[in-house]
């Protein structure tokens, strides 16, 4: 909680432009200049929280993901979310469609393709997740085959804003609001959840003796990531890895308990990409890196590193 | 006593006044249309520029503003003196903070190559924008002449506008009635990327007496295989590209003895810089590809 606080108070005072941390506090008190003003409460402001909440949703989603499949290499983008998102924002910039209409089209491809994964998957017995994990896989696939149609497709002078959006780019992002809507209250509901998520994570069959309705907590899981998902690549487009590397990690910290698990996962997640955003801001200012190149280079050593000290 | 009815007639001279101070300050903004056919109005002439692609930069330094420019953005490279201004990252991607923090009065978007969020950013902050995104000739002119407007360099950007203009006529007037010649330019080496006939490009071809043979193709910038140029059959290929060195591009078409570019020797280059950019060094490389498509003439 602490160090995610420094994260955001770490973000908002660095910048391509040098404000000292006195002049951004002043900024925040709408005190200081009118040009300060602007940087921190127009520019900077909204793209920290903006960055805080996509990754929360994605470390959530990515951990509601691994229970639901019990795969420890699932993540909120292997079943082919983030490929039906991306298929319709890259429509959305071919039509030369932008700001919120655009994050509305990759909202629907987002939820078009989790419908045409669930409706696929319905018809189940036991094998439901192992259908679902297949049915996801192979429509990612298919997503990502249409991506590459529409690059190749593409105007030039188009395709370096379409490579951004796949890359994952918070300058894009014009409004964090609507993450955070969906983020706080995921969190609370998820809350009372821990104890069957715990159970669900050890198998269906021993959830369901021990009285779990396995099929609709299954279900809801399984949307909600969805939902979660859906905003975050809206927002950011799709940010890779956070969900994938961020539950491991917090479960060979913290142990294997959802209770635990779940909101750590949105504070670490949050972090992560708070500081990968900030790096990509500035790290090589004036030019702009795109938010998923970081969190890879900065997860990937990370977690190798932990997965090397054997508590995995 | 203070006698009301003067103390009104008193307040409303000072209101009066106080208005045609007001009217004065405000007194004829510049208004000019962009290449978007949207009004740009600011109150008093640019100080501070930012151009937000090369183009635009060559543009405002051609309307004699240069001195005024706070803000490029990468591959700026032309004139010199471009150089050395504050850079503001890549067209396709801007560093709003820096952007805003040189605090420009007046940015010069390019509609097609920045990102439509960061530009709608800036105009929500208040800063007055202008679209440049030139297609015709007279565009290029007109741009010379609206910037100079804004920046208050009127009289040197009608200068240049006209030098441009009255080149521009010049050629038109020699090769509108010479023998036209199928044309293929290359934009680039792979994949093999040409322009149709709706891209500046190929007007200066058509310009210099040139029929594009892609005029017809219904994407800006086809991508083609080499199979489509050889039933084309052009019978001068010019080669484009991105640096100046570019021209081992044109080996390649010699390996084909049946083209009849490769037959007569017809595979020129020209400088990208002077051709792939609609700025007024266009005129020098319409100059160029012109001589060209002449050699070509002759060797018929």
């Amino acid at each position: 909680m602490c160090v995610s606080m420094l994260s955001v108070v770490f973000a908002i005072t660095q910048g391509s432009v040098n404000l000292s941390p006195y002049a951004v506090w002043q900024a925040l008190l709408g005190q200081g200049s009118g040009l300060n003003q602007t940087l921190v409460l127009e520019l900077r402001l909204p793209r920290v929280m903006a960055a805080f909440a996509t990754g929360g949703l994605l470390a959530v989603a990515g951990a509601l993901m691994q229970i639901l499949l019990r795969n420890p290499l699932a993540d909120p983008y292997v079943l082919g979310i983030s490929g039906g998102a991306s298929v319709a924002a890259l429509a959305a910039i071919l039509l030369g469609i932008s700001g919120v209409l655009m994050s509305g089209m990759a909202f629907l491809g987002a939820v078009l393709s989790t419908l045409l994964v669930f409706g696929l998957s319905a018809r189940l017995g036991n094998t439901a997740t192992m259908r679902l994990l297949l049915t996801g896989v192979v429509i990612a696939a298919g997503w990502g085959a249409l991506i590459t149609l529409m690059l190749a497709l593409a105007p030039p002078h188009k395709i370096p804003g379409m490579l951004y959006w796949l890359m994952g780019d918070l300058s894009y992002a014009s409004t964090p609001w609507l993450a955070w809507l969906v983020l706080v209250p995921t969190c609370l509901i998820l809350m009372p959840l821990g104890r069957s998520l715990n159970v669900l994570a050890r198998g269906p069959l021993q959830a369901a003796a021990l009285g779990v309705n396995v099929k609709s907590l299954e279900r809801f899981v399984f949307l909600l990531a969805s939902l979660l998902t859906a905003i975050a690549v809206t927002t950011a487009g799709s940010v890779g890895f956070v969900g994938l590397v961020i539950p491991h990690m917090l479960r060979m910290v913290l142990g294997n308990d959802q209770r635990l698990i779940l909101p750590a996962s949105a504070l670490a997640g949050g972090c992560l990409v708070t500081l990968a955003d900030t790096l990509a801001r500035t790290v090589i200012a004036p030019e702009q890196l795109p938010v998923g190149v970081i969190t890879a280079l900065l997860g990937v050593p990370t977690f190798l590193y932990l997965l090397q000290r054997g508590r995995l | 006593m203070v006698n009301p009815m003067r103390s009104l007639l008193s307040i409303s001279a000072l209101l009066l006044s106080g208005w045609a101070f007001v009217s004065n300050a405000l007194a004829d903004p510049i208004c000019v249309v962009d290449d978007r056919g949207r009004d740009v109005c600011i109150d008093h002439a640019a100080m501070r520029i930012a151009a937000l692609s090369p183009g635009a930069t060559e543009l405002i330094y051609a309307a004699g503003a240069g001195d005024n420019v706070v803000a490029v953005v990468s591959y700026s490279d032309y004139p010199e003196a471009a150089k050395s201004v504050t850079s503001v990252g890549s067209h396709t991607r801007l560093d709003l903070e820096r952007l805003i923090s040189l605090q420009p009065d007046l940015i010069l978007a390019w509609g097609t190559g920045n990102p439509t969020e960061q530009i709608e950013t800036l105009e929500r902050l208040g800063l007055p924008v202008y679209y440049v995104e030139p297609h015709e000739f007279e565009d290029i002119a007109r741009n010379i002449d609206n910037l100079g407007a804004l920046a208050g360099t009127s009289k040197r950007a009608k200068e240049e506008a006209k030098r441009f203009r009255t080149g521009i006529d010049v050629l038109h007037e020699r090769y509108k009635q010479a023998p036209r010649v199928k044309t293929f330019y290359q934009v680039w080496d792979e994949p093999l990327m040409t322009m149709n006939g709706s891209h500046y490009i190929s007007k200066v071809v058509d310009l210099c007496g040139g029929d594009n043979v892609f005029a017809d193709s219904p994407r800006l910038i086809p991508r083609l295989s080499q199979e489509a140029v050889l039933l084309k059959n052009p019978e001068a290929i010019i080669a484009g590209g991105m640096g100046e060195r570019n021209a081992n591009w044109l080996e390649k078409w010699r390996v084909f003895a049946d083209l009849l570019a490769t037959q007569k020797g017809n595979l020129f280059f020209v400088p990208p810089s002077l051709i792939q950019r609609p700025t007024p060094r266009l005129l020098e490389g319409a100059q160029i590809l012109c001589e060209k498509l002449d050699i070509a003439r002759a060797r018929r």
